[in-house]
């Protein structure tokens, strides 16, 4: 019922500035960090109500998956990474990427430097502890690409699935983890070990990168005019968000921690955060790349003997949102 | 109670049939998948009424249809509504996956059930065993460990369960420590509680017969505390399984049940996670019956399992 007055009220009347606004439900791949911050400064600093939006941020955690929220209708729009995402839409989820706020990948694998471990080669017979949940696609891939086996064997890597801190690694159970640049690396930081001690390897160095955080929609509802029209609002008000961001990180870092309801971010690490998912927004106005989306692709089917996605998706990406986000 | 029979009595024959096709008209007036759906289950609960009616010994007959109808319904709703597989496959694609992933799932089961969830079992419960032995001999035991076995059947297994993988590693041994810690406590207690089970005068009487100790333990006590012995034992293999699946999600090597079900997840290969809900269901309840089984066989002095007569 809210849903039609609002749209009869946007298409008809356009009176006033008192009319009620479009609803947005945006689920979050994890809990309240510096890595949304694009989205909170938007929703700060009055973009989304400038738009004519009202947005509703959701956080997620660690056995949140958002494409199951966004299928059971819980949101009307995601922030997954895109291995995740693509194999939602090969097992019968379609999800669309409408728009790409990050263009590079913070991914990283963290070793410690007196495992002998110089380069990516070197990890055959080692332990390597990874976090799962969708996350391990770029590793499986990887390992893949290089010949290693991930089955235990003695020429092959040895796989844990850890959970989501660094303790395998301080624990000497593993000789490798993995890390994001702007979290999990500082963590390790932060436990007293100096960055000499540590060999880290990009996943963007070595050509495996996946595209990270994209927003993603159902395309059933992209049919819907005035859905694309509510989005492309969206994207504008989020992407304006994530300039001011970028410009201003520590402001942004403060926002951030004043919309962490569970108060366990930490000032010190959400200002730190802010600067290296900097880094990873530079120079992207929303538009997915697609060099960077084939690469994302070919890496996810060269995914060894269990790949993620067993066929190139088709319609698995739109520009019309960001198109017309852009446009003015 | 009576009066209900009675009214029971004078309703017209019609009144059941009737009133079931009058719910599937109505149903299908709204939405002729909502009628289809009720048909079924109405048609299949008057299968189901008649036969436990008409036949003395329906015997399995009527869990078996029950069962089949839910399943039924559940493969029914899904096609009609064309439920999205990531929220609700339907039971045939679950069967479907199962089948063709057998071997995956046979070596989950042995790495959690077998390795994970059995040794912290008969680790779990053969030191709370032998403590119970000790506690009820020693009044300072009984103020002593009592109190600090209740604290660790109160923690949580979120909070163990990553400690265990830091202490004893991701394999299967830190699986069985969780497991230990959450069956130690039932098992204690229900032990405890059936050394108490003999009576008075039934020790007095191995005292008058100059029994020692151990023989009065052997041949009167232990077998009196059998009945209570086994209801710990029925609650830890439920206790045992849970906690081998869940401390998984922990940590855990690329092999398990719940390393399979909390990464099928995040693939959102649910036919997967149902298949190996599946396992684990088949597993548990084979763990009770057995224990159920060996209980029968060792108390069927005790009036619980007298059968057929009375």
């Amino acid at each position: 019922m809210k849903h039609l007055m609002t749209g009869a009220m946007a298409a008809g009347l356009l009176v006033g500035a008192a009319q009620a606004q479009d609803a947005v439900t945006l689920q979050l791949q994890w809990v309240t960090q510096a890595q949304f911050a694009g989205y909170y400064v938007a929703l700060e600093n009055g973009y989304y109500d400038e738009e004519n939006l009202d947005v509703t941020i959701q956080p997620g955690g660690p056995d949140i998956a958002p494409p199951q929220v966004l299928a059971g209708g819980g949101a009307d729009v995601m922030l997954n990474w895109m291995p995740s995402a693509l194999a939602a839409r090969e097992r019968g989820l379609p999800v669309v990427n409408i728009a790409q706020p990050f263009v590079r990948s913070g991914l990283m694998l963290t070793c410690w430097a007196d495992s002998g471990i110089t380069e990516p080669a070197d990890l055959a017979g080692h332990t390597v502890a990874h976090w799962f949940f969708g996350n391990e696609y770029p590793f499986l891939s990887w390992m893949s690409q290089l010949g290693i086996p991930v089955d235990g064997s003695e020429n092959g890597v040895t796989l844990l699935q850890a959970g989501f801190n660094v303790d395998p690694l301080l624990q000497r159970q593993a000789d490798c983890i993995s890390t994001m640049t702007y979290n999990e690396y500082w963590q390790i930081i932060d436990a007293g070990i100096t960055p000499e001690e540590l060999v880290t390897f990009k996943y963007e160095d070595y050509g495996v990168a996946t595209l990270e955080d994209g927003i993603w929609a159902l395309e059933e509802n992209l049919d819907d005019p005035a859905f694309v029209d509510k989005m492309a609002r969206f994207v504008r008000a989020s992407m304006r968000g994530w300039a001011w961001a970028a410009e201003n990180p520590d402001a942004a870092a403060m926002i951030v921690l004043d919309y962490d309801e569970t108060g366990a971010q930490t000032e010190e690490h959400q200002l730190r955060m802010m600067r290296e998912i900097g880094l990873l927004v530079e120079g992207g106005d929303g538009r997915l790349d697609e060099a960077a989306y084939e690469r994302t692709v070919a890496t996810l089917l060269a995914g060894g003997s269990d790949p993620v996605i067993s066929a190139a998706p088709v319609g698995a990406f739109t520009h019309v949102i960001t198109d017309a986000a852009l446009a003015n | 109670m009576m009066a209900d029979l009675a009214d029971q009595r004078r309703r017209p024959v019609w009144l059941w049939p009737g009133l079931s096709l009058g719910v599937v008209a109505a149903g299908a007036l709204l939405d002729w998948r909502l009628g289809a759906v009720l048909a079924l289950w109405l048609g299949a609960w008057w299968l189901n009424t008649l036969l436990a009616a008409r036949m003395t010994r329906a015997g399995i007959l009527v869990p078996v249809i029950f069962g089949l109808t839910l399943l039924a319904l559940w493969e029914v709703t899904v096609r009609l509504y064309g439920v999205s597989p990531i929220i609700l496959p339907a039971p045939s694609e679950i069967l479907a996956q199962f089948v063709v992933s057998t071997d995956v799932l046979w070596a989950d089961f042995v790495q959690t059930m077998l390795k994970g969830a059995l040794a912290g079992y008969v680790i779990g419960c053969g030191a709370a065993f032998l403590v119970a032995l000790a506690v009820d001999r020693s009044l300072f035991l009984q103020r002593g460990v009592l109190p600090v076995g209740n604290f660790i059947a109160a923690l949580p297994i979120v909070g163990t369960a990553p400690i265990m993988v830091m202490w004893f590693g991701f394999d299967w041994q830190s699986k069985a420590a969780v497991v230990v810690a959450m069956v130690f406590f039932p098992m204690l207690v229900n032990t405890l509680q059936g050394l108490k089970a003999s009576d008075v005068m039934q020790r007095d009487l191995m005292h008058t017969y100059a029994a020692s100790y151990w023989q009065g333990l052997f041949k009167l006590r232990l077998p009196n505390a059998l009945p209570f012995v086994f209801n710990g034992l029925k609650i830890c293999t439920t206790l045992a399984l849970i906690g081998a699946i869940v401390a998984e999600f922990f940590g855990s090597p690329t092999v398990g049940m719940g390393f399979r079900i909390k990464i099928e997840v995040g693939r959102l290969a649910m036919d997967m996670v149902w298949a190996s809900i599946f396992v684990a269901a088949l597993a548990g309840t084979g763990f009770y019956g057995l224990m159920a089984l060996i209980e029968r066989w060792l108390t069927f002095w005790h009036p619980s399992q007298r059968r057929g007569r009375g």
